[in-house]
């Protein structure tokens, strides 16, 4: 095969040697990475990655996470009330789990096998059958790296038994400002009748390109209930795959997606309806800031034999500056009867009406528009069940608002 | 209080205010009555400052002050306040958030100290109680899933909490059953004060006969065609505008 542009740079080889010595795994991830030097990174010409291209990662002089950085203090991102457990560049803070390799499939080969070649242990929950958490599962993952380019690759797996229940709060921490090289993969399984809420945050730098797999499996009338919220990442690409594989399972899914600066930020969304009685129900929020450029693709398929399915998608953006860009695209697809599958996507400027409203009583237009643009995010906030964790979100759309609101006054 | 002199105005292209004289003391109320189409909303938004309204000619002079030259924050905080025919629902902010955001940011543009928590709340609390409106209302979001009803108590609520000096009411009392009017009535009269002025824009008799105008104007074609006292607005009830409108 001859060389392409999408081959990746000696550097990679010369990392993941580094990397794979002396592992116990050390043959798979071999593999794995033969994979991905021969598959490299997508291309902009397949559909889905039309709009992110992550193809000049190939020419990254990419390194491993060296050096010994002091612990940084992260007590501003602990939540109270909850159990914590911390990663600081791929590292536990306790005992590490034993997580085997990701096994994919991923939305990507290239990108699946790189991911696989490198991957570190990160969360591993179990709950087991009937059992439920006491408390929230803060999983604390931060980004520290100290030189530029370095690379992180980290994967999780939550599996809840029959009946069990939790609620686990991702929340992805950049440090500093350099530019990283982060992936992540998550793999969710629900038991028969389990309850999963599942809330991720992401604050990595302004520099950091970044690329996550979610993907989960819902057993006979189990519910997954996600909240997901992007806030940072200089180019982010998220692809969720939910997969409602028995019957009467449902799953509830709110985004918030804020990207500011020339922040790109994608995010692609599959449910797939692959047994009868299962409902689904979408609700996006996008706010485009200054330059930067967000995608989402919400894809529902409703597979033969799926019947009685109650899909539900809704998305409003909302371009907050002349140079911002929104891309958002509902896709159905229905290979089954009696199914019902509503969708709804907006594009609005502020309401003209509320906002003579809000300053006719004394507010001032600036403090009217930033007190509307919350209400419009505040639908999806709304849905953090921590108190500290919704603030800590408000106070950060606020800011990019400019306005002088009182964040403590929203609460 | 309030003195409008030949004032014009239109929405895009069209002239809906031809030359309307009105003069308001301190203490007053008038009342503003005439046909579908003659103005009197224009007026209302005019008074406020909706920008969707241009003022083509004539003036406005609010307690010494040229009302038109003001933005609508600062007609807020100088004392103007309007009761919206159609009140906005505005999901996603709490009454309490907007009543708080509207007090704080009218006492900052008069150069006055935030109220604190414990104040704001006590006021706010009192002001529920008098509108006989379930507490809990606070926590909901401004008009969402109000009934009409519903909606024209909270705006008469926002005007005792903000207490303004002058109360433009644009049909606060259609939508209304008998025992809402009472109480939107008695908001509006708790108010009334040698130094606050009230200007309601109604279509029936009916709010009248729970707060007595000093005044009744009818306003067609732009125009103030008749004022009188009370009597008018009996004798409108009976014979309707098409006498005026001829007239005019």
């Amino acid at each position: 095969m001859s060389t392409t542009p999408f081959q990746p740079a000696q550097a990679y080889a010369q990392a993941f040697e580094r990397f794979n010595a002396g592992r116990d795994d050390a043959a798979a991830r071999s593999v794995a990475f033969a994979s991905f030097e021969q598959i490299g990174f997508p291309r902009r010409e397949t559909e889905i990655w039309h709009y992110t291209d992550l193809s000049p990662l190939s020419l990254l002089d990419v390194r491993l996470p060296g050096g010994s950085a002091p612990l940084p203090d992260l007590s501003a991102w602990a939540l109270d009330g909850c159990t914590q457990q911390t990663w600081i560049d791929g590292v536990a803070q306790q005992a590490s789990s034993s997580l085997p390799l990701p096994q994919g499939p991923f939305v990507h080969e290239g990108l699946g096998a790189l991911h696989r070649a490198f991957a570190l242990p990160g969360l591993d929950l179990q709950v087991a059958d009937g059992e439920q958490l006491p408390q929230p599962l803060l999983a604390l993952l931060v980004s520290n790296t100290q030189n530029a380019q370095e690379m992180l690759h980290q994967h999780h797996r939550i599996r809840l038994g029959r009946g069990a229940q939790a609620t686990v709060i991702l929340r992805h921490v950049g440090l500093g400002d350099l530019a990283r090289w982060i992936t992540h993969s998550l793999d969710i399984e629900l038991g028969d009748g389990a309850q999963l809420q599942l809330i991720r945050v992401q604050e990595e730098t302004a520099a950091t390109t970044q690329w996550s797999q979610i993907e989960a499996r819902s057993g006979r009338d189990a519910k997954l209930n996600i909240v997901t919220v992007d806030l940072g990442g200089a180019l982010t690409r998220n692809d969720w795959r939910v997969h409602l594989a028995q019957a009467g399972s449902d799953a509830q899914i709110h985004g918030l997606f804020a990207p500011t600066g020339r922040m790109q930020l994608d995010n692609q969304f599959e449910i797939e309806h692959a047994a009868p009685h299962c409902s689904s129900r979408e609700v996006f929020r996008s706010l485009g800031f200054d330059r930067s450029r967000s995608v989402l693709n919400g894809r529902v398929v409703v597979r033969p034999g799926a019947i009685k399915t109650d899909s539900e998608q809704r998305v409003a953006s909302l371009v907050m500056s002349p140079g911002a860009e929104i891309n958002a695209k509902p896709e159905l697809e229905i290979y089954a009867d009696d199914v019902k599958c509503a969708h709804g996507n907006t594009f609005g400027q502020l309401d003209a009406n509320a906002i003579f409203y809000l300053r006719s009583r004394g507010v001032p237009e600036a403090a009217a528009r930033g007190l509307l643009t919350y209400s419009f995010a505040n639908e999806i906030l709304a849905q953090i069940p921590h108190p500290g964790l919704r603030q800590h979100v408000g106070a950060q759309i606020l800011k990019q608002l400019g306005s002088e609101l009182d964040p403590e006054m929203l609460a | 209080m309030l003195d409008i002199t030949d004032l014009h105005a239109r929405v895009g292209d069209k002239s809906i205010l031809k030359g309307l004289q009105l003069s308001l003391k301190a203490g007053e109320v008038h009342a503003i009555m005439g046909p579908n189409g003659s103005g009197k909303s224009t007026l209302a938004k005019v008074l406020a400052g909706a920008d969707d309204y241009t003022v083509t000619g004539g003036g406005v002079q609010f307690l010494g002050q040229d009302l038109l030259q003001l933005s609508p924050e600062e007609r807020a905080a100088a004392g103007v306040f309007l009761g919206f025919q159609y009140p906005v629902e505005i999901a996603g902010v709490s009454n309490m958030v907007f009543l708080k955001a509207a007090v704080n940011a009218q006492r900052k543009l008069r150069g006055e100290a935030e109220m604190s928590a414990t104040d704001f709340l006590a006021w706010v609390r009192h002001r529920v109680k008098q509108m006989k409106m379930d507490p809990q209302m606070l926590h909901r979001g401004v008009n969402e899933g109000f009934s009409g009803g519903e909606k024209k108590r909270n705006e008469i609520l926002q005007m005792l909490v903000l207490e303004p000096k002058l109360m433009v009411l644009d049909e606060t009392d259609s939508g209304l059953d008998i025992d809402a009017l009472k109480i939107v009535a008695d908001g509006i009269n708790a108010m009334r004060s040698p130094e606050r002025s009230t200007l309601l824009v109604t279509h029936y008799q009916r709010l009248l006969d729970y707060v007595q105008p000093d005044a009744v104007h009818v306003l067609a074609g732009g125009r103030i065609v008749k004022s009188g006292g009370p009597e008018l607005a009996r004798e409108l009830e009976e014979k309707g505008y098409g006498w005026l409108q001829q007239a005019a």
